[in-house]
């Protein structure tokens, strides 16, 4: 039922986006736009196809640093989320800290995490990790502080420690907030990674843009784009998966919403 | 309500966090500590013709030849940084970046001179006919904006009298020249081994202006393998066993271009076979040129453009040259 509802939904879009190849395919073919200016999505398709596995890859490689970013910033988040959370000065301390360190270019930043950790896997895991940290972080402590007090001082009466509160309370009711934070998380993720690998690597889906582009293969950087796109789809689709299985009272809730 | 999520989401959140981690090293591969040196080597830009004998001497296993073990790493932009901090070994780097960074006081030298001769110019359409610098006047210019751009157009229209206040810059930035110059701007900088070769692929004609024609001072070296002072102080070694395998490399560039078009597109298959092979015969005889060696670099060569730097107010003082390079490990 859901899944059917689920594929009812995306119709429209679905609908849309062939619209726009379609139109694009005939604008490229009845323009004669050169191909090196904007490719045909024929075109687009064909270079997908004869750089599959060069695609794979470089994919695998941005994978590990977004994967690895990820990782970094939900655990950095949550320690941080969850300190703020227990000592309120520390979060009147840092919190304005948080936000002005979001002001900072990330484009300003990546080369000096490139000169202090070198050129491997690493600075593009924190270029990643500092891209994602925020979002969740700012959306856990939002979370944490939304929890019924009521709630905390029932536990409390019933001689709850901190912890127990923290687990029982406060860590399911800030879930939602945690989840859209991860889902704004993982789509920037791919983008940290990219930005990472345009200053600095060996392999990756950035090298394969600039390549693509330095050697005058538009088509190809338009597949790469699509492996892009198809990535970030893919890691948004996986966190609302482990949403809906990590919190099913959201999900009663919702499906008695829509009915 | 609360009873019956307990401790549910911190089990999956934990289940989660832990496959994340878990696929993470996946893919990573575990190295031999006792095997080769290894050796970071860092380009300028996307790999291309002028790296071949980097790739060939991987290829042809001369760099294990002498314990080495080397990674080529594009990092366009922090190659001078990376290489004076000591994140890598070798970069490769240009002469006016050099010349900077001999001014900040950044610990690099440049070991070898990848072109004997500057290839650059400024390109446009036949059909504007811009034949010499005198035809700049009242035509457009599109590159990335930088001070030493227009001082090179200066410099090249002076001799022929002609008005720089009449050029339109324009700043195009990373957009391909070419296209650059089919729709942006007149006439636009380009490096003729590559993107020139690339225009006759397309079948574009072009007029193609060099540098070094109009005034020798611009005949400067582009590009130049440089090395840290510190690793020249240490382990100069090291470099000599680098340098014997890459000389090695360009050499087999210059004589056998298709086999070292091969070994370039073995590490950079994203690159357009046609246009590398393209590229590599018209590099071929480029690299050593008239020189005695590959790599030989001139002081002559590295005070006129300084020289020049200093003449359009680039630089503030004119830095001692025989710091720039050396030739030491050539031989």
């Amino acid at each position: 039922m859901k899944k059917w509802k689920n594929i009812k939904s995306n119709l429209p879009a679905l609908g849309f986006l062939t619209f726009v190849v379609a139109l694009w395919e005939l604008f490229c073919r009845v323009a004669e736009i050169p191909p090196y200016i904007l490719p045909a999505p024929s075109e687009i398709a064909l270079a997908l196809g004869d750089n599959f596995l060069l695609l794979i890859f470089h994919t695998r490689i941005t994978l590990m640093a977004v994967l690895g970013g990820l990782a970094l910033a939900i655990l950095v988040a949550f320690v941080v989320a969850v300190a703020m959370d227990r000592w309120k000065p520390l979060k009147q301390t840092l919190y304005p800290v948080l936000v002005i360190s979001q002001a900072i270019p990330i484009f300003a930043l990546a080369p000096l995490m490139l000169i202090w950790f070198g050129v491997g896997l690493l600075p593009k895991v924190l270029i990643v990790a500092l891209v994602c940290f925020f979002p969740l972080a700012v959306n856990l402590v939002e979370g944490f502080s939304q929890v019924d007090p009521e709630a905390i001082d029932l536990m409390q009466t019933m001689q709850a420690n901190r912890w127990m509160i923290m687990s029982s309370i406060q860590l399911p009711f800030a879930m939602p907030y945690f989840f859209s934070g991860l889902k704004i998380a993982a789509t920037y993720s791919v983008l940290g990674a990219i930005i990472g690998e345009w200053l600095a690597a060996r392999a990756g889906l950035g090298i394969f843009m600039l390549r693509a582009m330095n050697s005058f293969r538009t088509s190809h950087l338009f597949a790469s784009i699509v492996i892009v796109i198809l990535l970030s789809l893919t890691l948004f689709k996986l966190v609302e998966a482990v949403g809906w299985i990590a919190m099913p009272w959201q999900r009663q809730s919702k499906d008695q919403l829509e009915g | 309500m609360y009873e019956n999520l307990k401790t549910q989401p911190l089990i999956y959140l934990v289940t989660f966090f832990l496959l994340i981690v878990v696929m993470v090293p996946m893919g990573c591969t575990a190295e031999d500590p006792d095997e080769p040196d290894q050796v970071m080597v860092l380009l300028d830009w996307t790999p291309n013709t002028n790296h071949s004998g980097l790739y060939a001497a991987i290829e042809q296993g001369y760099y294990l030849e002498e314990g080495l073990m080397v990674e080529i790493i594009e990092a366009p932009g922090s190659v001078v940084h990376m290489v004076a901090t000591g994140q890598a070994h070798f970069g490769v780097s240009f002469q006016e970046e050099v010349t900077y960074a001999l001014l900040s006081n950044m610990p690099v030298v440049s070991i070898a001179a990848i072109l004997q001769h500057n290839t650059s110019g400024f390109a446009s359409l036949k059909e504007k006919g811009i034949e010499t610098p005198a035809d700049f006047e009242g035509k457009s210019y599109g590159g990335w904006g930088s001070p030493v751009e227009e001082a090179t157009i200066k410099s090249l229209m002076k001799p022929y009298g002609a008005d720089f206040e009449q050029v339109d810059i324009i700043t195009t930035g990373e957009i391909d020249s070419l296209i650059v110059i089919e729709r942006e701007a007149d006439f636009a900088w380009i490096y003729y081994g590559w993107t020139g070769i690339e225009a006759e692929l397309k079948g574009m004609d072009l007029n193609f202006i060099e540098l070094r024609h109009i005034d020798p001072a611009l005949d400067y070296y582009t590009p130049v393998l440089i090395s840290g002072k510190n690793l020249i102080q240490e382990n100069p070694e090291l470099i000599e066993r680098f340098m014997r395998a890459t000389g090695k490399g360009y050499k087999l560039a210059i004589d056998n271009p298709e086999e070292a078009a091969r070994n370039l597109l073995a590490h950079a298959p994203e690159l357009d076979k046609e246009l590398v092979m393209a590229s590599q015969e018209w590099l071929a005889d480029k690299y050593q040129a008239n020189a005695e060696i590959w790599g030989l670099q001139q002081k002559e060569t590295w005070e006129a453009y300084s020289r020049w730097l200093f003449e359009f107010e680039l630089i503030e003082e004119m830095p001692d040259m025989e710091d720039a390079f050396t030739n030491e490990f050539l031989r």
